[in-house]
């Protein structure tokens, strides 16, 4: 699994590349919590290289929704597969997350 | 064409993501299987595994975890065989996706959702001490776009 971290009008950019094994996942949650803790407010994940993602993976953008709910913050998600984003459809989070196609639609959308 | 079926041991004290997922890929590439249907397949066996090797045992010896997948024409069969505690994937609860998500504390049950909809069939029965989980799946050769 890579990683990118970058920011573009405030908003932070993850970057994930590869898989959301287990492993990848872990590495994912510790960089969110540490994001969430030092105060992020707009988080958004391009998934334009993700190649897999199981519920784990999946529970740590619930974990990021959940506590930047609280906070008035956002979280968003984009370049999604299709094949990906029917996990998405089946865990029913693609009624709660904001899926865009592109980087750029997102960060002008949030 | 090779055989229509693979079947391998892991075990609980492996990182078995890594073990069966180049089997997986390996199989269904050789057979022209569509890459979602290989994405459902390493998905359902992901969520499977990592169910039973994370609430499945009461000690902490090495168990054996027995996967065997047959390919018939356009239906896949998944035989998953473990020697954990008695569990009935048929019979555990489906997590609320009505609830508000901030207000969900409990995100369980949704691994075991997403294999259930990714297969057509599930059948349970535990013989001799174990789980015995045999999954269906049908696809269409030429019906899923691979432009992925």
């Amino acid at each position: 699994m890579g990683m990118i971290e970058s920011n573009e009008n405030g908003i932070t950019i993850l970057a994930i590349d590869g898989n959301l094994d287990a492993e990848g996942t872990q590495l994912m949650e510790e960089k969110v919590v540490g994001l969430l803790e030092g105060g992020e407010t707009s988080l958004l994940f391009d998934f334009s290289g993700l190649d897999y993602i199981n519920s784990s993976g999946l529970r740590v953008l619930v974990l990021a929704y959940q506590r930047l709910k609280k906070t008035s913050g956002k979280v968003a998600i984009c370049g999604i597969k299709d094949y990906i984003q029917e996990v998405f459809e089946v865990s029913g989070y693609d009624k709660i997350f904001p899926l865009y196609t592109t980087k750029e639609d997102a960060v002008s959308a949030m | 064409m090779s055989d229509n079926i693979i079947s391998f041991r892991m075990t609980n004290k492996e990182n078995c993501f890594q073990c069966f997922r180049p089997k997986v890929e390996a199989f269904g590439e050789e057979h022209g299987l569509p890459k979602k249907v290989i994405f459902h397949l390493t998905l359902v066996l992901d969520e499977l595994v990592t169910n039973i090797i994370d609430y499945g045992y009461a000690d902490f010896d090495e168990h054996p975890i027995d996967v065997a997948i047959n390919l018939d024409e356009e239906i896949i069969t998944i035989r998953l065989e473990d020697d954990s505690e008695p569990f009935n994937i048929l019979e555990a609860p489906e997590p609320d996706l009505e609830a508000p998500l901030e207000e969900r504390d409990h995100l369980g049950g949704m691994g075991i959702h997403l294999v259930k909809n990714m297969v057509d069939g599930i059948a349970y029965a535990r013989e001799d001490n174990k789980n015995v989980l045999l999954l269906t799946k049908k696809f269409n050769k030429n019906c899923c776009s691979d432009d992925e």
